[in-house]
């Protein structure tokens, strides 16, 4: 073994700068790396999404086989999902649910949000608590009592006791409002105050135009949550099929319409689809929203 | 549908709410009284029946039987919900929003039903319409009653037994004992050259299929119940005897092979059942695998048979396992009496029992359907028939808790199949003791 | 001016406190109807033996058989699980995913939208997916897995798998947490870098030493709240397992989640097995209590995070 013993760079003792084009070497590499993981990164967030589509397009026999592109293109898969199960009415019903319950919990919190954040009182901190422990309390905790009281109203097996409570408000859509609401300077509410406006038309003409970013997030996030709710449906109306929503109808799906994956991954598809498209249209709306969620604590 | 959407009604409930919520049930709705049934249902009206039929030719044949009742009772209609389990019957009864009639493919839950008043008795109108129980053998009217309260009537029984595929078995004769299964599952099982099962002779997985506990226990005569309810899994030998069997099977296959072969079976109710495709040589199943197998077209020769039993108790070789499906009137349900006309002719006219059983190949539960020269019979169904009136078949006894019993005892001998259970007398304790306290729990 | 800036005084205060009540008061009746009266009346039935017939007096019975009761703390020991091993995963994988975002020159619009975009799928939707993706037999996945000589598990069919194959279908939808960490990350003033880089500290040093302390109030609410979420986890779980277990859920037996074995049995699961599928509403009831402990605890955590925005007011 030849030993050779590299002499010390000259440059060793006193590190210079490194050259501008040792530099954009190391840029470049660097550039290649971070870009190749975050191909590889949306390869894994959107893989699979695509094996879903392509299964959806498969036939059944192929479905249950190991390749992954589809022989044919069964279109058809669609119209037999539609078909064999009552897609469409469970779509109208998650709409009614999701869009209804959406309204109900703007004109219920946007005033709730509004005094907690431009009145002063007291109580105001306690009525705040109040407002986060209502978020942070997992629905399962109270959900005996409430059901006895839909069971008494005869109101389960329907939507109704998912959509009625948003009439009283909706503790995380309160909490996300009002912290928006707080950064809107409270000279503005004072200025209307002392030019005669009454509180309503405060939060009419001052506060709603000012806080419209923030009402379509609150608005997105409480559609998407009921579009995506499978415990509350489950809960109320899994007993009345002509009552389901979407997920509980795709949750059961396999079991009851279809164990071939191919109809299974198609009617996943058509539930996907309608949120991707919306996202598409209003992706500002949502990564804004989104952002205002993280609230600094 | 049961009850559509209608804001108006619906807030109006709410400022209705009243402050307790003690008591769920409604009690708008009338009892079956038994009286002026005549009368009263002679009005137009429409009945709601849930059933869990889902194979399209099943559901088919039980929408034949109600289109024959309505030639008879033409002011009566029925609407028919399939695909109903369980779970939802006793959620719609107990939220207050209950069908008029509910059918269920299990005797589980006749216990509660009859026991908390889930279903209404039905023995006011029996008495009044002089239905004569003695027509139904006795192991189908001990399913269909608790503590002597009668609320739900058996429509079609269900009796399990071996079913060989004739190619496969290979001239080997039905095996009449568990070591005999042993073995020629054994003999039967053909591997990949990894090792992995590509044809089994009989898979002893409890997870398979309709391996459950409640239905292998005949081949031993498990008991499951002392005379106050509790269990008896722990004491009595017999069940050990069947697990360490089991056992010695599972690790003969290996575990993870069963498994893995198991993963890749077809759907029990397709067509792509393991049995169908030839997957498996041998399998306990139930007598409707008949209708199955020719509903399916496929050519399969196969025979029935008996299920085995163990080597020391030959005297239990001809009976089996059997439950049925029962249908009753649901507390709270709207047209009662009409409800009872369409029950009564489905659980006891003959002519209808028939039509029923030869399209579902199910095993009718009055003695005139039994002795019907209508009723289609062939060597493979006559197997079941046999088990059905054999007098030592039984079925699981009736318990508050029979559900949780059986996924606790099913969910310890998927733990001992695994080899989790290193002392199987303690586990069975253990069995036992979930199995009490639940019990007390329930107030049982 | 004057005027607007002094404190207000008492009587004006008093009538201000009257308006917020009338604007606050349909929310406090429902927080009367659907938050007081549910936690009074939950306390009370864990006494009682009540199934929605028969209300009767039982004492402690169900306390004591929830220390009996092996499921539930099986159930418990699950959901535990999830906060050890999901949620720290989740947080530092959106971590990643958001610094990574920070570094990108170009297409950084795209592959935001790109990662965010499975946070949208349904949830249902979403689990169904996974578990056909991740299915042993024809599965993507596991043939990805075969092709780089890896023995791929049963993913939602094997008990010691089924737990891991939920975390990953948490990862996947990690959108909303990376955005909120992105902001985060962008909100760090550009200066303070460019100080620590002529102090020659490097990457690893400034993110410890810059980044990670001017996030760390986002990453503290991400946790908290990833915590409470994960108490409640019960939709992924319960679709996973009944799709799962598809393949022998015969009609008309009853369905106990948990499929395989107990192993995605989680508290919230087990509280509306026994009270809307058993209607064993007094341990259920019991359940809830704990589940109400467990998140107050957090809860309480997570206000003293916001005290100081309680008090202020911009």
């Amino acid at each position: 073994m030849s030993l050779t013993i590299t002499p010390p760079a000259q440059n060793s003792r006193r590190p210079a700068p490194p050259t501008p084009r040792g530099m954009r070497a190391r840029r470049t590499l660097h550039w290649i790396a971070v870009h190749s993981l975050a191909i590889a990164l949306a390869i894994m967030f959107v893989g699979p999404l695509v094996f879903v589509a392509l299964t959806a397009l498969m036939t059944d026999s192929q479905a249950l086989t190991s390749t992954l592109w589809p022989e044919s293109w069964n279109w058809g898969n669609f119209a037999e999902v539609l078909e064999r199960s009552p897609l469409l009415l469970w779509l109208g019903n998650t709409l009614m649910y999701a869009g209804l319950a959406t309204v109900f919990m703007l004109l219920s919190s946007i005033p709730v949000a509004y005094a907690l954040s431009k009145f002063r009182f007291r109580g105001r901190n306690l009525a705040f608590f109040l407002v986060i422990s209502a978020m942070m309390l997992p629905p399962q905790v109270v959900a005996v009592p409430i059901y006895l009281l839909w069971a008494r109203a005869e109101l389960t097996g329907t939507l109704w006791p998912l959509i009625i409570p948003m009439l009283l408000g909706d503790a995380y859509s309160i909490f996300l409002l009002r912290q928006f609401l707080m950064t809107i300077p409270r000279e503005y509410t004072e200025a209307a105050r002392v030019d005669g406006c009454s509180d309503f038309t405060t939060l009419i003409r001052v506060v709603l135009p000012m806080a419209r970013p923030a009402i379509a997030a609150v608005a997105l996030f409480q559609f998407f949550y009921c579009w995506n709710d499978y415990y509350g449906p489950l809960l109320y109306a899994s007993t009345e099929e002509a009552n389901w929503t979407l997920s509980i109808g795709l949750a059961s799906f396999r079991a009851l319409h279809s164990v071939q994956w191919n109809l299974t991954m198609a009617a996943t598809l058509l539930v996907i689809a309608p949120v991707l498209i919306v996202f598409f249209l209003a992706q500002r709306v949502f990564i804004e929203g989104v952002t205002l969620t993280g609230v600094k604590g | 549908m049961h009850r559509r959407f209608t804001p108006l009604a619906a807030i109006a409930a709410v400022a209705a709410l009243a402050l307790s919520a003690c008591t769920a049930g409604t009690e708008s709705a009338a009892p079956l009284t038994g009286r002026q049934a005549s009368q009263k249902a002679a009005q137009p009206q429409t009945v709601e029946l849930w059933h869990g039929f889902s194979a399209d030719s099943e559901v088919k044949a039980f929408e034949d039987a109600v289109a024959a009742f309505k030639t008879k009772f033409p002011h009566i209609t029925v609407k028919l919900t399939k695909g109903v389990q369980d779970d939802q019957i006793i959620q719609a009864i107990r939220g207050g929003n209950p069908p008029d009639i509910a059918s269920s493919f299990t005797t589980d839950n006749v216990a509660q039903f009859c026991k908390t008043g889930m279903f209404q008795d039905l023995m006011p109108s029996i008495q009044a319409d002089k239905v004569d129980l003695n027509v139904l053998p006795a192991v189908v009217r001990s399913y269909t009653e608790y503590e002597g309260k009668r609320c739900v009537m058996p429509l079609l029984a269900d009796a399990y037994g071996l079913y060989l595929n004739t190619k496969l078995m290979d001239g080997n004769p039905a095996p009449k004992t568990l070591t005999e299964l042993a073995d020629l599952a054994k003999k039967l099982t053909k591997r990949k050259p990894n090792g992995d099962i590509e044809v089994a002779g009989f898979l002893p997985s409890v997870q398979y299929y309709e391996n459950t506990p409640s239905h292998l226990g005949p081949m031993v005569g498990g008991k499951w119940y002392n005379a106050d309810g509790t269990s008896a899994i722990g004491s009595d030998p017999a069940w050990k005897q069947l697990l360490k069997w089991q056992k010695e099977l599972v690790d003969w296959f290996g575990h993870d092979k069963i498994e893995k072969f198991r993963k890749g079976l077809g759907q029990e109710w397709s067509d792509d059942n393991p049995f169908h495709k030839g997957k498996v040589a041998m399998a306990l199943d139930g007598e409707w695998r008949n209708a199955m197998i020719k509903n399916s077209g496929i050519d399969l020769d196969y025979t029935t048979a008996p299920l085995p039993v163990a080597d020391d108790k030959p005297g239990l070789y001809g009976s089996g396992f059997v439950a049925g499906t029962i249908i009753g009137i649901p507390k709270g349900a709207k047209h009662p009496e009409a409800a009872w006309q369409l029950i009564r002719y489905l659980t006891t006219e003959t002519d209808g029992l028939v039509t029923l059983s030869n399209a579902l190949r199910n095993v009718p539960t009055t003695s005139a359907a039994l002795q019907s020269p209508q009723l289609a019979k062939d060597a493979n169904f006559q197997t079941f028939l046999d088990i059905f009136s054999h007098p030592k078949t039984n079925t699981l006894p009736a318990h508050i808790n029979s559900v949780f019993n059986q996924d606790t005892f099913t969910t310890f001998i998927q733990k001992w199949e695994q080899g989790k259970v290193k002392d199987l007398d303690a586990g069975l304790a253990e069995v036992d003791k979930a199995i009490n306290d639940k019990l007390k729990l329930a107030g049982g | 001016m004057a005027v607007l800036s002094s404190p207000a005084p008492p009587s004006r205060r008093r009538r201000e406190g009257l308006r917020a009540l009338l604007w606050l008061s349909p929310w406090l009746a429902g927080i009367v109807l659907f938050f007081g009266y549910p936690l009074v009346a939950t306390v009370y039935f864990s006494f009682h033996r009540y199934d929605l017939f028969t209300l009767e007096f039982i004492g402690l019975e169900n306390y004591r058989y929830f220390f009996r009761d092996q499921r539930a703390h099986t159930a418990i020991g699950n959901t535990l699980w999830l906060v050890v091993f999901m949620v720290p995963a989740q947080v530092l994988f959106a971590l990643g995913t958001a610094q990574l975002l920070t570094k990108l020159k170009r297409g950084a619009g795209f592959f935001r939208t790109v990662f965010y975009l499975p946070s949208l799928v349904p949830l249902v939707a979403g689990t169904v997916s996974f578990v056909f993706l991740m299915n042993p037999s024809s599965g993507p996945v596991n043939q990805f897995l075969a092709f780089l000589g890896i023995d791929a598990p049963d993913w939602f069919g094997d008990p010691s798998w089924s737990k891991p194959g939920l975390t990953m279908l948490a990862l996947w939808g990690i959108g909303n947490t990376m955005v909120i960490f992105l902001a985060a990350l962008l909100d760090v003033p550009k200066h303070l870098y460019e100080a620590a880089a002529i102090d020659g500290a490097k990457a690893w040093r400034q993110f410890r030493s810059i980044t990670l302390p001017m996030i760390s109030p986002v990453l503290m609410f991400s946790a908290v709240t990833g915590v409470i979420y994960a108490l409640q986890y019960f939709t992924q779980a319960m679709v996973a397992s009944r799709v799962a277990a598809g393949v022998t859920d015969s009609p008309g037996t009853s369905f106990v989640p948990g499929y395989p074995g107990e192993s995605t049995l989680t508290l919230p699961q087990w509280l509306f097995h026994q009270g809307f599928r058993d209607f064993t509403m007094g341990y259920a009831s019991v359940l809830a209590l704990v589940l109400f402990a467990a998140s107050l605890a957090l809860t309480l955590l997570l206000l003293r995070q916001f005290r100081a925005f309680t008090d202020t007011e911009r």
